[in-house]
């Protein structure tokens, strides 16, 4: 079994990452990163750090507990299935995927994973904007499943950090796109810049970790738009630097519409998406995109071109896959 | 002990990468140019929101847009971008005068969404209009 952290090691190659991407910003697009924004972002990865080491115990002992429960049995000697491993990390990716999409799609999850995107700024410090609370948001239990299929725990925890350093290289604008073949199958920045849009027509879209296969499979992928200028962040954004608030927020929110709301919408509003109210008076992704394809469909029925900046200076570069 | 070794390391990483951002110069100095940015932004906080009324900040650093159902929206500049906020129940707003020039102070009710100042020709009308969309938004 290797015996080593791979998100320990990938740590200083991602310091170098971040300080390569801020001399191309400076040189190329000065915009892409704030410096406060970066400073929110990394004290947020730090702060994460902080709570994994002292929640991963619990969430280690409880899988290895579930372990004994498993449906199929690697042998005593499991780490030398070497074909367990490929299996393992494309099983933890569609795992992922789902835990993603309901991450963006139940509220009591999405107060969580906000805090990844909360930044109104795309760039390598934004994959390390990471949250402090995903062990009360239960998040951990995404992965149970290939515990009692006959994963063993570190395992998953193995391949699933290749996952999260994976997930980081595609948090840039200074990349536009990749080979055909590649955008086809593989996760890439193209397609998780959409993921981190506000904009009407990606909300709620590209959930995949490391292969972009389950949005196509699964109907949620969405190509980024030549003509499309993408804005990033969420759909109330924050409008501040604090970072206690940056990283409670939802949490406050959540209480705070439990507190008022009727008797019978109490749970709804910890369950149901983000942005439902019981009387309507906020909007989901849903809402949104819909009265957005709403008015697409009026500016086309009156001939009148669909209002979007033709300023994509990223995805303008190339060719969509 | 390992562990409080590269929490520090961390965290030096961290100031020194936030130092260097600032460095660099990294961001930009943003302003809202007109009243068409000013909808832009508008539109992104709230999908569909179509200004009717328009009170720009003179130093592009806020603004304010009523819609044709009085709905108002804050903008404000936000490091090198813009957020906003549709006015509701706990908003308020204020005249100030400083040597003869009147300015507006509009505060969105959320503590850390905070308040805007805008030097604008018609304070006056817009103290009205913030306040009266708070009333509305109680009814």
């Amino acid at each position: 079994m290797p015996d080593f952290s791979p998100i320990d090691l990938a740590v200083p190659f991602f310091v170098a990452l971040v300080l390569l991407e801020m001399i191309w910003a400076r040189r190329h697009r000065p915009e892409t990163y704030e410096p406060r924004d970066t400073l929110t972002s990394l004290a947020f990865g730090l702060g994460s750090s902080v709570a994994g080491l002292l929640t991963g115990g619990a969430i280690l002992a409880l899988s290895l507990w579930l372990y004994q429960f498993r449906l199929f049995d690697f042998g005593t000697e499991w780490w030398m299935v070497w074909w367990a491993w490929p299996l393992c990390f494309v099983l933890d990716d569609l795992g992922y995927y789902w835990f993603h999409r309901c991450a963006h799609r139940i509220r009591w999850f999405w107060a969580s994973h906000v805090n990844h995107h909360s930044s109104q700024h795309y760039n390598l410090s934004t994959a390390l904007r990471q949250s402090w609370t995903s062990f009360f948001a239960l998040s951990f239990i995404f992965r149970i499943p290939l515990t009692l299929l006959g994963f063993h725990p570190a395992m998953i925890l193995f391949v699933g950090a290749f996952n999260l350093i994976y997930q980081f290289w595609i948090h840039t604008e200074a990349i536009g796109r990749m080979p055909r073949w590649f955008e086809a199958v593989m996760n890439t920045p193209s397609h998780h810049r959409v993921h981190h849009a506000t904009n009407p027509i990606y909300l709620d879209r590209n959930y995949a970790g490391t292969f972009i296969i389950w949005d196509r499979m699964f109907g949620t992928f969405q190509p980024e738009q030549d003509t499309t200028r993408i804005r990033y962040g969420i759909v109330r954004q924050l409008g501040t630097f604090n970072l206690l608030w940056s990283v409670f927020h939802e949490w406050v929110g959540i209480a705070q519409d439990v507190w008022r709301a009727p008797w019978r919408h109490k749970l709804s509003y910890m369950w149901r998406p983000p942005g439902w109210t019981h009387d309507g008076s906020r909007d989901t992704s849903d809402m949104i995109r819909a009265r957005w394809l709403e008015r697409q469909g009026a500016f086309v029925d009156d001939c009148v071109e669909i209002p979007v900046p033709n300023d994509n200076s990223i995805a303008g570069r190339e060719k969509p896959a | 002990m390992a562990f409080l070794g590269q929490f520090l390391a961390s965290l030096a990483a961290i100031i020194v990468l936030a130092w260097i951002a600032r460095k660099f110069g990294l961001g930009r100095d943003i302003r809202i140019q007109d009243a068409q940015h000013a909808q832009r932004l508008a539109d992104e906080v709230v999908c569909g929101f179509v200004a009717q009324k328009f009170a720009l900040d003179e130093s592009g650093r806020a603004a304010l847009l009523r819609d044709s159902a009085n709905r108002i929206i804050l903008l404000k500049l936000h490091g090198a971008q813009f957020a906003g906020r549709l006015l509701g129940p706990g908003s308020s707003a204020r005249v100030w005068q400083d040597q003869g020039k009147k300015s507006l102070e509009a505060d969105s009710g959320e503590r850390w969404f905070g308040k805007a100042f805008l030097d604008v020709n018609d304070p006056e009308d817009w103290l009205i209009a913030v306040n009266t969309a708070r009333i509305s938004a109680h009814a």
